[in-house]
């Protein structure tokens, strides 16, 4: 099985909401896939010493286009996010993408491979910010949820903080990590 | 092969480099206008909210600015920097917009002031960047809406935010749970604000 633990860092800043987190992953998989694609079409002509600058420009202009978009036409999005759309230039997981698969294959499959490695890495984001949305502040997308919404619930204010994440992120790569060992004990 | 040429990955850089910033400028500029009456509007709707009896939740945007450019008027010589409010040539009200460093970024709110100079009546916060779901909590009208009726005081700060919890006086409101940075920060911009308004407005007083 195949796994990898990149581009965390955004993890931190908005996984507090799930709606942000949502929209933050809408525009990782739309940068990623085409950013991708891109690195695939134009791999024939770039030279191996430069590839690394012609990535990241790429990169930077897809992030531009997502951050001018939330601007112009959901500024409240826009200023949740605040300066963490722009920061989707420097995670690395799509720059990793881009280096291991976008690099050496056709368009079409690096468009796909960027696609559903941004999905993965949305599934992964999502379960961690319902968590520390209910658990933090009793909510599920500004929704309050019964019982953790209520009185009974001393809200976990240190969920919604960046150290919040840090200690979800832990907890689902050793649950997820676990599941990934027995089946392989299994299948020995 | 051209390829293997030395000039060949700087002309190719400066070429694509060219290319998607035409790109991207271009685009910007399609949109930059939009950009740009986001953010007056949202200003308007702060200063709309903040004033008393302007603001109503659905109205759309158009709606919005005719509003503003109908009811308020621009500040002048005699409001200390403060939007105006008027009716039937009274002044009814001032909307005094104020900003300052927050806990992660600038804070930048409108204030509402009746006629009195001594009464609140609304805040309005339109641009922060603090913590969602803990600091930018100051954004929500559960919060704003403690500022109603508020009375600056004389003595002492104008206004003080008290822990949550406190017995409250005319010119105190509750911060929000677990967002001090945020609150006593947003106390200091208010005061400042507050402060720096009140003596201008009294030199005007001692000047006429």
């Amino acid at each position: 099985m195949f796994k990898q633990v990149l581009g965390i860092c955004s993890t931190l800043a908005v996984t507090n909401l799930v709606l942000n987190t949502a929209v933050m992953c809408v525009a990782l998989i739309f940068t990623l896939s085409l950013s991708s694609c891109t690195v695939s079409i134009l791999r024939k002509f770039t030279p191996r010493s430069i590839r690394m600058m012609v990535e990241t420009l790429i990169i930077a202009f897809y992030v531009i286009i997502v951050d001018v978009v939330l601007k112009a036409y959901w500024p409240e999005m826009s200023s949740n996010l605040g300066p963490y759309v722009g920061l989707i230039i420097t995670n690395c997981i799509v720059m990793g993408r881009c280096e291991a698969y976008g690099n050496s294959n056709p368009p079409g499959k690096a468009f796909w491979d960027g696609f559903f490695n941004a999905l993965g890495y949305t599934f992964i984001l999502l379960i961690i910010a319902t968590f520390r949305e209910i658990l933090g502040m009793g909510t599920f997308l500004g929704l309050s949820v019964p019982y953790f919404g209520g009185p009974h619930w001393d809200k976990w204010i240190i969920m919604v903080m960046p150290p919040g994440a840090f200690f979800m992120l832990a907890i689902v790569i050793w649950i997820f990590r676990s599941i990934q060992t027995a089946g392989e004990d299994k299948a020995k | 092969m051209i390829r293997k040429k030395s000039w060949f990955p700087i002309v190719y850089m400066f070429c694509l480099t060219a290319f998607f910033s035409t790109l991207v400028i271009g685009f910007t500029q399609a949109t930059g206008e939009r950009v740009a009456a986001n953010e007056k509007l949202a200003f308007e709707k702060a200063v709309l909210a903040a004033l008393p009896g302007l603001y109503e939740e659905n109205l759309s945007r158009l709606e919005l600015h005719k509003r503003f450019t109908e009811s308020v008027e621009e500040p002048d010589e005699f409001s200390g920097g403060a939007y105006v409010l008027r009716q039937n040539g009274q002044t009814v009200a001032y909307a005094l917009p104020i900003s300052g460093q927050g806990f992660w970024a600038p804070i930048k709110a409108v204030i509402g002031i009746k006629a009195d100079k001594k009464t609140i009546t609304g805040i309005a916060i339109y641009q922060q960047n603090e913590t969602p779901g803990l600091g930018a909590e100051i954004a929500r009208t559960a919060f704003t809406e403690q500022f109603r009726d508020k009375v600056i005081a004389i003595n002492g700060e104008p206004i003080n935010i008290k822990r949550p919890g406190a017995v409250l006086g005319d010119s105190d409101v509750h911060a929000v749970t677990g967002a001090t940075q945020t609150s006593t920060r947003l106390e200091n911009i208010i005061n400042m604000g507050l402060k720096e308004w009140l003596s201008k407005m009294s030199e005007r007083e001692n000047l006429k």
